[in-house]
């Protein structure tokens, strides 16, 4: 019996949505439309959030140590600055480090170090990443209030900037998911209203034969949530060609190879995008059609 | 089985459809419900169905006060009623045998009860032979049958009808008033709105007459007896 009424109300469901074809392609394609506008903010703000944390791991602060700090010193101030919240890692680069480092960089002109190994005039430094670069000021003011620190060098613009970015697009994919969300809402209650009154006969005569509400409003909800699926489907399958199409020739640039920072392809993000369509098509269906149902229901 | 208690209903408009009304209509009883148009006939018949609330007074059906009663517990209230109305109200693109089933499908009853009821209940209003036939293709009095037939196939305990025969020609209207009789013998509470007069006359049943919202006789006989 259960299994009859489900049949039931899913047959309906389908009827009456490929009955008002045009109007339900009609509501379908702007579905899809505000969607995929979505989708690409959202797509855009994923992959912003992924450069910002390849950028995190790598992006750190250089704490340089004065002169006259012993080796305790340095050790002190390397457990002081581990404890401190928002350090993720923490390497120390010896003055015989940073000279090495820096012949590797001159590469065919070591001339120019001639007579430094005596003298190594580079200073010690501690190396350290962080968990969360939107701490970075914080962790900074600490460390400098710490003793033996000479200078601390880190690229705050670029992590402010990136900071910035990847607020700006998350305001931008909230408006448009709310612009979506009601624009949806309203199409898909328009449609189902056509639907609902051509069938307001039926509807009075269920109603004085004793059907429930939840009864009556089961066929219109199953046509909202076809209407959302459709259009989450379309969507998806437009948004992952585009963004196919175009990491394709992103990806051949040199410029990102050089940067050696990733951007993330469709598939990474197939999964998050396909729940993200799918419950705002099965949500926006819901309340579409209870939406446009109320009027009705009152006999 | 119906019963109302100083029942008042006056519209947001402001017109007092019905003024402190009182009476009850027993278990197996049929009762005519007889007045003019605008009498408040059909304010009553809406209070029964809770189609309307009333403004003041009682309304108890099957033994229940259904004055606060929950909108959500409506619909079984209304499950223990048949209702026919004057525009018979079937689905055009439904055959006769779905327009019943139709009624026993939204109860949620199981197939095999609709498919052995549905055959029973045509046949009692003789239709078995145009079960496959669409309500077009009917005349006034076999599409009030089906409606009929649909109103019964749930087995309320009462019957209610609103002016069933005002579309339908003399002669026609006599045999769903025999219908409605059968059904009656059968069990089943009826109470008829209606304003045909010829028709109350012949039944001679008990009669309950509104005028101006108010109950001006309420007795056995004919339409006008007083």
């Amino acid at each position: 019996m259960r299994y009859n009424v489900i049949s039931y109300l899913i047959g309906e469901g389908f009827k009456s949505t490929f009955k008002q074809k045009k109007m339900t392609s009609a509501s379908i394609i702007i579905m899809c439309a505000t969607m995929f506008i979505f989708g690409l903010f959202f797509v855009i703000g994923e992959n912003v959030n992924s450069v910002i944390r390849q950028i995190e791991s790598q992006q750190g602060i250089q704490i340089f140590i004065e002169e006259d700090a012993t080796e305790e010193d340095i050790e002190t101030l390397g457990n002081e600055i581990k404890n401190i919240n928002g350090v993720n890692k923490i390497t120390f680069v010896s003055k015989e480090d940073a000279l090495n480092s820096m012949k590797a960089t001159l590469d065919d002109n070591q001339e120019l170090l001639d007579g430094w190994d005596e003298e190594n005039p580079f200073p010690a430094s501690y190396f350290v990443t962080l968990t969360d670069l939107s701490l970075n000021e914080k962790v900074q003011d600490q460390i400098f209030k710490l003793e033996h620190v000479d200078e601390i060098a880190s690229e705050n613009n670029t992590i402010n900037r990136l900071q910035e970015l990847a607020k700006g697009i998350q305001i931008m994919t909230a408006i448009i998911l709310a612009l979506l969300i009601i624009i949806s809402i309203f199409i898909i209650s328009y449609t189902i209203k056509l639907t609902v009154h051509a069938r307001r006969r039926e509807i009075s005569i269920m109603k004085y034969v004793g059907a429930t509400n939840s009864f009556i409003r089961g066929p219109f909800i199953v046509e909202g949530i076809i209407i959302g699926l459709i259009s989450a489907i379309i969507t998806l399958i437009i948004l992952g060609l585009s963004y196919n199409a175009v990491m394709g020739g992103i990806g051949e640039s040199v410029l990102i190879q050089d940067i050696g920072i990733g951007l993330l392809s469709f598939s990474d993000m197939f999964l998050l995008v396909l729940s993200v369509y799918l419950g705002l098509g099965i949500g926006i269906g819901i309340l579409g059609s209870v939406i446009s149902m109320r009027k009705y229901l009152k006999v | 089985m119906i019963e109302f208690r100083n029942v008042s209903k006056k519209y947001d408009t402001g017109t007092e459809a019905i003024h402190n009304i009182n009476f009850k209509i027993n278990k197996g009883e049929f009762a005519f419900l007889v007045g003019s148009s605008g009498s408040g006939k059909s304010t009553i018949i809406k209070l029964i169905l809770k189609e309307e609330e009333p403004s003041s007074g009682n309304i108890i059906i099957n033994g229940k006060d259904t004055t606060f009663l929950k909108p959500s517990r409506v619909p079984f209230l209304r499950r223990s009623m048949g209702i026919v109305f004057q525009d018979f109200r079937l689905l055009p693109d439904k055959t006769v045998y779905e327009n019943v089933a139709f009624a026993m499908y939204v109860v949620k009853a199981t197939p095999k009860h609709i498919r052995r009821q549905v055959p029973m209940v045509l046949s009692l209003v003789g239709l078995s032979n145009k079960a496959k036939v669409y309500p077009n293709e009917l005349s006034g009095g076999e599409q009030q049958r089906v409606a009929l037939a649909r109103a019964i196939v749930n087995n309320p305990s009462m019957l209610i009808a609103d002016e069933p025969t005002g579309n339908l020609d003399p002669n026609t209207a006599w045999d769903i008033m025999e219908l409605l009789n059968d059904i009656n013998l059968r069990g089943t509470t009826v109470v008829v709105a209606t304003h045909a007069k010829d028709i109350v006359d012949k039944m001679n049943k008990r009669v309950i007459r509104i005028d101006q919202g108010n109950i001006v006789r309420d007795e056995k006989g004919g339409y006008d007896e007083v």
